[in-house]
């Protein structure tokens, strides 16, 4: 049981990835993306964020992705059963990620993380009553500017999708 | 449960993100192009929660909150710019979105 | 009133008259007229006043101060000036008067007369100056006042071709001015011309031959010497009055002026570097007075003689005479002989100018002498006041010429005999081709309409001429100056003893080879065609002459064609090339960045994406520690 459900969990993310980004067809990549996001949400349950997680399933892969579904059945395009974007350029593609790759590399070398496996307590995530306690008090702030922006977000969209007369 | 190290964690994220940004390089689509973008943002929300986990503190699972918002604010916006779009131009591949070039 | 204050109006009137004209008289020509003439009148009292007054003066205005270096704007009213000054003002007048009727026809009267206001402020200021610079900066104006004069009827090519020749050639001259004027401040620490004399008395200043030559060189191109006479002729192409003043009487012997101001920095290799300039000019222009057929290139011609005979006579340096006291002293003889030609020319050749202007007139602005004549019975007072201008150039005895061409001559006889017998040939010449133009313009029968019709000018025609006959007379006889005059024409030295008797001897000589030549080409005057005597019985001598006449001229030409215009293409390539370019390889740097910014606005995404990546790299490559 050595990490092994991280591990797992961690395969089924980067695997969802993979598929999100290379897939033909755009209803593949959306499930694709669905898995990944299952797969996030077990590592959250591993962190100890029961909230997050659930909180992620409901949200994101219930609201955001279904969105994105509906949008592209909506937009029902023959020709957009995206390939792979000829006018970068191969070279470039693979510039980019032999750049990123050594980015992230070079980076976590420099974080200092601790590799070492430490058991920790019982993270302080599990409970409802810690995140009301933040959420309420030290973020009010940036709860109230949130809830702003859903309001513009919300305006927006309606603007966005008037047919002009 | 064994824990395992923030490293991980941390790398995992790394890749994520990594995977998210060449999704949006390579793709033509701009639907696949907003996916990758929200993947992005969920590799960030991960490393939020590792970290908040590392250091005992529930300021990064708080702030996942915020994140989550406003991924879904950004994705219905940008959506409603998309359909805007294919309606002006019936195509929504960037490739073909190019009016302002010089 | 003040004696400098009185010398700073006479500078300050005409330009102040000049500009009035300039700004709001332009068209309103009977006032300009009017306003000049009173300016002039002004200023021949106000000269007369001071010369014979006997103020002399020296006062001086610090007027730039750059370190060292002080110019100044000064009077230096001594003899000398006072001389030159009366000259001025004497034939400024007589033109003034003789332009208001010569020029009455004429649509651009004011600008005429302002152009003359010009031309005798800056006179003044040369006369006046007191150290180099201001000299040169009042000679540099004469020119421009010139300029202006010649070019007085600019509608049509010769004016403007004229001018323009006058004006580059003094330039070249100016520039070898200019340069001696510092070499000058460079050896000698000032340009002050009393501090130079007390310099020179105190002795052991530094003496360069350079610093003479080249000022000399300023006197060779407004004197219109060798090789820079070409001007002079050319500048015939101005109204007659102005012929009469700026190029026979007063600017042309501004060179003359400035040499004897000069005079204390002379060394003997520079004196005879200019005698012999001026004698092969006198010899040169007589050759090629011989063959003209216009009234005024003759006098031209003949002015450019007697300019050279006034710089020999400057070139031949000192005398040793015996004084009153019967000692024996070195007189600068040399400034004195070419001062008193220089009064008495300046007499003689405006009558000769102003009569020929009003033969001009009187022939309906015909200038060719050979189709003029018979004008002895129709226009007999001028003819009277003409003979007697001629008379006093050839050297007839008793009137001016005669003493002060003697002057120059003993002066030759004694230093140089080379130049004597040079000179007297050229008196010989002088006295041929002025009898020559006298005989075919007044005697005989009328050869054209024009000439069959003359008449006289009014009053305002005769009265300059016969202020001017009279100076003619009289100017020769040293004792009837004012006492003012004194510390220059005491200077003329006057042969004494057997070298008197064969001074006149040799004039006398001269005169009558002259004239008997004249006379015996000439007698059959009365059948007279269009056609010169002397080309029809010496063709050959006559295309030499002609030949020897524009050779300076080709010369010049070739130069400017061939050698100045190419140069000049060339620099003007290099122009381009060079700073031009320099100014187009920054424009192009900047447009090529301007190009390579463009070029990223692709108007897809993923290229604008890409273009963040890799600034976000650059940081991580940051953050890593690797730059």
């Amino acid at each position: 049981m050595v990490n092994l459900m991280f591990i797992i969990f961690a395969g089924v993310t980067v695997l969802g990835a993979l598929g999100a980004i290379l897939n033909r067809n755009t209803v593949n990549a959306a499930m694709s993306l669905l898995v990944c996001l299952a797969g996030v949400a077990g590592l959250f349950i591993q962190l100890d964020a029961f909230l997050l997680a659930f909180l992620l399933i409901l949200v994101y892969a219930g609201a955001v992705v279904a969105l994105f579904l509906f949008i592209i059945m909506l937009l029902d395009v023959k020709g957009s059963l995206g390939g792979l974007n000829r006018s970068m350029g191969t070279v470039a593609t693979l510039v980019a990620v032999a750049l990123m790759i050594a980015g992230v590399a070079a980076f976590l070398r420099h974080a200092n993380l601790p590799s070492v496996e430490t058991p920790m307590s019982v993270g302080v995530g599990s409970s409802l009553k810690a995140y009301a306690e933040l959420l309420f008090t030290t973020y009010l702030l940036p709860v109230e500017v949130v809830g702003f922006l859903l309001l513009s977000a919300m305006l927006g969209v309606i603007a966005l999708s008037r047919k002009l007369s | 449960m064994i824990q395992s190290s923030l490293f991980a964690y941390i790398g995992l994220s790394a890749v994520l993100f990594a995977i998210g940004f060449i999704g949006v390089l390579i793709r033509r689509n701009a639907i696949v192009i907003f996916m990758s973008l929200e993947l992005m943002l969920i590799a960030s929300t991960l490393a939020l929660v590792a970290f908040s986990k590392y250091n005992q503190t529930m300021d990064g699972n708080v702030f996942v909150f915020f994140i989550l918002t406003v991924a879904a604010a950004e994705v219905a916006v940008g959506l409603a710019i998309v359909v805007a779009l294919f309606r002006q131009k019936q195509t929504i591949q960037v490739s073909e979105l190019d009016s302002l070039k010089h | 009133m003040n004696p400098s204050t009185l010398a700073l109006l006479l500078i300050v009137v005409p330009v102040g008259s000049a500009a009035l004209t300039a700004s709001f008289l332009r068209k309103k020509h009977a006032l300009a007229t009017l306003l000049s003439v009173l300016v002039a009148t002004f200023y021949l009292g106000g000269a007369l006043h001071l010369a014979l007054g006997g103020a002399r003066f020296e006062s001086s205005y610090s007027w730039l101060k750059l370190a060292n270096l002080s110019v100044d704007l000064g009077f230096k009213f001594d003899d000398l000036a006072a001389l030159m000054l009366s000259i001025v003002g004497i034939v400024g007048f007589c033109v003034h008067i003789f332009s208001l009727g010569y020029m009455k026809e004429d649509p651009a009267k004011a600008r005429y007369f302002a152009g003359l206001s010009i031309f005798m402020a800056s006179m003044t200021g040369i006369v006046f100056a007191d150290n180099l610079f201001m000299m040169f900066i009042f000679w540099e104006l004469v020119g421009f006042s010139s300029f202006v004069l010649i070019n007085h009827w600019h509608e049509q090519n010769g004016p403007m071709n004229a001018s323009k020749k006058a004006f580059i050639t003094n330039r070249v001259g100016d520039f070898g001015f200019l340069i001696g004027i510092i070499l000058c401040y460079y050896l000698r620490g000032t340009v002050n011309l009393s501090e130079l004399s007390a310099q020179a008395k105190a002795g052991g200043a530094v003496l360069s031959t350079a610093v003479p030559l080249l000022l000399f060189c300023g006197a060779v191109g407004k004197s219109a010497q060798l090789p820079l006479q070409v001007w002079l002729p050319d500048a015939m192409e101005g109204p007659t009055p102005v012929s009469a003043l700026i190029h026979a009487a007063t600017m042309v012997a501004a060179g003359i002026y400035m040499l004897c101001r000069i005079e204390v920095l002379m060394v003997p290799e520079a004196l005879t570097v200019i005698s012999w300039v001026g004698a092969l000019t006198a010899v040169y222009a007589a050759l090629c007075a011989i063959i003209q057929r216009d009234i005024k290139k003759v006098l031209a011609y003949s002015t450019l003689s007697q300019l050279g005979y006034m710089v020999t006579a400057f070139g031949l340096g000192s005398l040793t005479v015996h004084s009153e006291s019967g000692a024996e002293i070195v007189i600068k003889a040399g400034v004195g002989a070419a001062m008193f030609h220089l009064t008495t020319h300046a007499f003689f050749k405006a009558l000769l100018f102003l009569g020929s202007g009003s033969v001009i007139h009187g022939c309906h602005h015909e200038q060719d002498i050979f189709k003029m004549g018979g004008l002895s019975k129709t226009m007999k007072v001028t003819f009277l006041k003409f003979t007697i201008g001629v008379a006093a150039i050839s050297g007839f005895p008793l009137l001016a010429g005669f003493f002060s061409k003697d002057a120059i001559l003993f002066l030759a006889y004694s230093n140089n005999k080379a130049i004597f017998v040079i000179l007297a040939l050229t008196a010989a010449m002088t006295a041929f081709y002025m009898i020559r133009m006298w005989i075919i313009v007044f005697f005989g029968k009328a050869r054209s309409d024009n000439a069959a019709h003359a008449h006289e000018g009014g009053f305002i025609f005769q009265a300059p001429l016969a202020i001017l006959a009279i100076l003619a007379i009289v100017g020769g006889y040293r004792g009837l100056y004012p006492h003012g005059f004194d510390g220059i024409l005491n200077l003329v030295a006057e042969a004494e003893g057997p070298a008197k008797l064969g001074m006149l001897v040799v004039s006398l000589i001269v005169l009558s080879l002259g004239a008997g030549i004249a006379f015996a080409l000439y007698r059959s005057v009365a059948t007279l065609t269009q056609r010169d005597p002397l080309e029809a019985k010496f063709p050959k001598l006559f295309v030499s002459l002609v030949h020897l006449k524009e050779s300076f001229d080709s010369l010049y030409s070739y130069y400017v064609e061939k050698v100045q215009q190419r140069f000049a293409m060339l620099l003007n390539f290099f122009d381009l090339l060079g700073i031009a370019g320099l100014l187009r390889i920054g424009a192009g740097a900047f447009s090529l960045l301007g190009f390579g910014v463009r070029a990223l606005h692709v108007g897809r995404l993923n290229v604008y994406l890409y273009w963040f990546f890799f600034g976000v790299v650059l940081l991580w490559l940051y953050a890593a520690g690797i730059f």
